[in-house]
């Protein structure tokens, strides 16, 4: 654990993404299998392996696997530093993270003995065993006397899951790669298929990967698609199988002889919130692994995305909602079918494993239509159609195109126009990621209310280097104050975002929030009281429900 | 002795005298040429002579505009002022900072300006003065402030150097103009590494020369030929540097560098925690043998090192000013 520390530090001090990995791989290398399985565990996963959901690199969550949230960290720092609750928290707010604090803290307090990774394991095992929170608390402030404040640093980001190094997931599994001298590729691959990173590495030194078999529930990355500007941009209508494009939200059946788990895009469950979709697909028979979405449906159309939004985030469906808000499972894609998997077969062969899997389905589960034009005309006219049946636009798939994991190609096209646009105020910005983060590039943004300004979203994406460069130094002389990565800016620049639509939302003061908001210019012809307001968006939001 | 704290300085009344006041006033003290104390032009100015030299450097005068009379006064020389005594006492903050002794009916106060107690890379030693009462800064006033001795910054500066060298890299260290630049050069260029310097940083090189230090072999810089030196620049233009595409490292040498999002927030890759201030250790030494039986705390973390004073049982306030910490750029 001692040597992760520094790896983790030596890894923070680059910000080239070649170099991190570099850097992982080397620290990785010499490790011997157990090491490895620990290591390659804590940096993508976290303390305690959890099968099956939430293998994405530190998920924000509150309180971990272990039940040992900020606050107990801050009350064992307090209880092993002596220093009391308010020095804490300015302290806490300076670094904005709670094992650098923690680290900071301890220097010249603790034993510096030695932590191995085993260790660190044990100590983990034994927070997640303890039952009462103050019985964590003590394990926990001993273990900040005890060993080294660098190991303590990133023992508690583990925890905390944030290592703040610049280390996405995927730049793991590179380095995973480059240690164990296989392609990147394979890793990724075997890593989707199996959804256990460890495991992977450790399959990856011995050269085992090819064998490593899928494993159901556990998400699998989506196939995305490639947005067609224009329709003009088609090359070659007749080649391509065109479906609707459904608002709704995406997600993937894992179903076994009777078991089932759904997952979202944001790989996490979503089971509990459709039990009657779930219920449906426990008649299906065999195995496998579907793609496709969730609709709020009523007489033969699909509803409005702000209508199924009720049904998300629950964790236990009322009887009376499952009525108010009904809904169906559309089907457009299959990976995986009685054990075979079928990525790497062409869509037609998919298509049909998909059609004999929802043979004799329940109602509740359906297949998504598929069309075929010969010309630009047609796709325009089945555009139309398409959202005259309530849906979003088009999505067109080449015949032949494999299911390519987590990759937007351009072999699958998505077609749609925007809702709308708005000239936003930018309220607070973020820095970055990668090449990034010396820049604040991610914007939360507000409209005008009678008196100020309230937030309806947040955007990244579609201004240029330069123009974020430019921001940047505008958004640092407007700061008024900070919170770690985020700076609170006068409301100055002037943004016109484009957007997919509008729905309620209870984390925005207006109440608001735009669905897919990006940024189509930077306009620095207006100023803040030249912004839309909330009166326009309440008018949009309206025009949308009818 | 009377003190008030107004958002421009610190005035003391009965002696009509304003300690590192913003706004033109009578009769200031100038604890050293940094220009967030040392920026008005007043009447009448006191300071030691390098902090005078400095602060006429960059005092911009308007036409007709009559020159502060200035009073200079060397470490340990005492000066009577109105009926008080005055002596100021190195402050190892940048070169000529002092600390200020003033002797008033009895009673013995001591004003730190910005004060650093470890020996700095490039400047005077600071004593440690025993006083009834003490104005402190807190810069670092945070127990997670600790920062590295001159030593250990010296080190990292020149492994850093001499990494980015090996790697066939430029490496950049970043400092304000006056101060730590200065000291980052004496660092660079007498470990023999050829150095080059930023012009708002180099202009003040005699000035340190003339106080004895030496930087053997410094060059200014210049944007076309950068390849095989070591660059010391101002932060702004650390920033043009590494998007210039000249394959380029920077460093920040700083107190800020102490926490990890100094990375985020300047940039650079290399943090090196050093500082001229005092941090939160040597502040707590600074106050403790003083023996001042008041504290005030005027800059920085004023509230919550006032309350860890409290805390040892020490008699302590951070008096309300507009100086307090709430920029984040705040020279460190």
């Amino acid at each position: 654990m001692d040597a992760l520390a520094l790896a983790c530090e030596d890894i923070a001090r680059v910000s080239s993404k070649l170099k991190k990995i570099q850097r992982l791989a080397a620290y990785l290398q010499p490790l011997d299998d157990c090491d490895l399985l620990l290591a390659v565990q804590f940096l993508s996963a976290g303390p305690a392996a959890q099968p099956g959901v939430n293998q994405t690199l530190f998920p924000s969550e509150e309180k971990t696997s272990l039940s040992v949230g900020r606050a107990l960290i801050r009350e064992a720092l307090q209880m092993a530093t002596g220093w009391d609750r308010e020095i804490l928290r300015i302290c806490f707010s300076e670094t904005g993270d709670s094992g650098e604090t923690a680290s900071l803290l301890l220097r010249g307090l603790s034993a510096g003995e030695p932590m191995t990774l085993r260790h660190a394991e044990q100590l983990y095992t034994q927070l997640s065993l303890a039952r009462t929170s103050a019985r964590k608390r003590e394990l926990l402030t001993q273990t900040y006397l005890r060993y080294r404040p660098l190991t303590i640093k990133y023992f508690i980001k583990i925890i905390t899951r944030g290592l703040r190094i610049g280390l996405m997931e995927r730049m793991v599994e590179e380095a995973v790669a480059l240690a164990c001298a296989v392609p990147a590729a394979s890793v990724r691959e075997a890593n989707n298929r199996l959804g256990d990173l460890p495991q992977v590495a450790l399959a990856a030194r011995r050269g085992e990967l090819a064998s490593i078999e899928t494993r159901l529930f556990h998400p699998m990355d989506f196939m995305l698609a490639k947005p067609l500007e224009r329709l003009e941009d088609l090359a070659d209508p007749a080649h391509w199988l065109i479906e609707d494009k459904y608002d709704g939200i995406r997600s993937q059946i894992h179903f076994d002889n009777g078991q089932v788990r759904i997952f979202s895009r944001g790989m996490e469950e979503l089971t509990q919130a459709f039990p009657e979709i779930a219920a449906a697909w426990k008649n299906i028979p065999g195995n496998g692994i579907v793609d496709g979405e969730l609709l709020a449906w009523r007489d033969g159309r699909p509803l409005n995305f702000n209508i199924l939004q009720q049904r998300i985030a629950r964790k236990r469906v009322r009887a009376t909602l499952i009525q108010e808000v009904p809904v169906i499972f559309m089907g457009y894609d299959a990976l995986l079918h009685n054990s075979t998997l079928l990525l790497n077969k062409g869509f037609a062969a998919r298509r049909q494993a998909l059609e004999s899997i929802l043979e004799n389905a329940p109602p509740l589960l359906h297949i998504s239509r598929q069309h075929k034009a010969a010309t630009l005309e047609d796709v325009d006219r089945l555009f139309r159609e398409s959202r005259e049946r309530g849906n979003e636009g088009l999505l067109l798939k080449r015949q032949d195109s494999l299911y390519e994991p987590g990759k937007r190609t351009g072999s699958w096209h998505k077609l749609k126009r925007p809702f709308g646009t708005l000239d936003v105020v930018i309220t607070s910005a973020e820095q970055g990621h990668g090449r990034r983060a010396i820049y604040f590039s991610d914007y939360t943004f507000a409209v005008r209310t009678p008196n100020g300004f309230a937030n309806i979203g947040k955007a990244y994406s579609g201004l240029t280097n330069n123009e974020i460069k430019e921001l940047t130094k505008i958004l640092r002389a407007a700061s008024t104050e900070k919170f770690g990565r985020v700076i609170l800016v006068k409301p100055e620049v002037v943004l016109e975002v484009a957007f997919d639509g509008v729905q309620k939302s209870p984390r925005h003061k207006s109440g608001y929030a735009l669905r897919f908001p990006r940024i189509l210019r930077w306009r620095k012809d207006k100023k803040a009281d030249q912004s839309d307001d909330l009166a326009r968006l309440e008018a949009l939001y309206n025009s949308s429900i009818t | 002795m009377q003190v008030q704290f107004t958002e421009d300085g610190i005035h003391l009344p009965e002696i009509g005298l304003w300690l590192d006041n913003t706004q033109p006033c009578a009769a200031a003290w100038l604890s050293h040429a940094h220009s967030d104390h040392a920026r008005g032009c007043h009447a009448q100015v006191i300071g030691t002579p390098a902090t005078l030299r400095l602060y006429r450097m960059r005092l911009s005068l308007a036409e007709n505009q009559e020159a502060p009379k200035m009073f200079p006064l060397n470490f340990g020389e005492s000066m009577p002022w109105k009926g008080a005594t005055l002596t100021p006492y190195p402050a190892s903050h940048i070169l000529g900072a002092a600390q200020l002794l003033i002797e008033f009916a009895g009673e013995r106060l001591v004003y730190t300006g910005d004060i650093k107690l470890r020996p700095p890379l490039a400047g005077d030693t600071t004593e440690v003065i025993p006083c009834h009462r003490l104005i402190i800064e807190s810069t670092f006033g945070l127990p997670i402030y600790k920062l590295l001795t001159r030593e250990a910054a010296a080190q990292r500066i020149i492994r850093f150097a001499q990494e980015c060298f090996d790697d066939g890299q430029t490496p950049a260290f970043t400092g304000y103009p006056l101060g730590r630049g200065q000291e980052i050069v004496h660092v660079l260029a007498n470990a023999g590494f050829r150095t080059a310097v930023h012009g708002a940083i180099a202009k003040f090189i005699p000035v340190y020369e003339d106080h004895g230090f030496r930087f053997p072999g410094w060059e200014p810089y210049e944007a076309k030929a950068t390849a095989g030196k070591a660059l010391v620049v101002v932060p702004d233009h650390g920033r043009v540097l590494e998007s210039s595409g000249k394959n380029i490292r920077r460093a920040y040498v700083s107190g800020w560098a102490a926490l990890d999002n100094a990375r985020l927030r300047g940039g650079a890759e290399e943090l090196i925690p050093y500082s001229d201030h005092a941090d939160f250790d040597e502040l707590l030494e600074l106050v403790e043998r003083s023996g001042a039986t008041h504290v005030d705390v005027v800059h920085g973390y004023t509230e919550p090192f006032a309350h860890i004073l409290r805390s040892r049982g020490l008699s302590a306030s951070a008096p309300q000013r507009a100086s307090d910490r709430t920029n984040i750029e705040a020279e460190g």
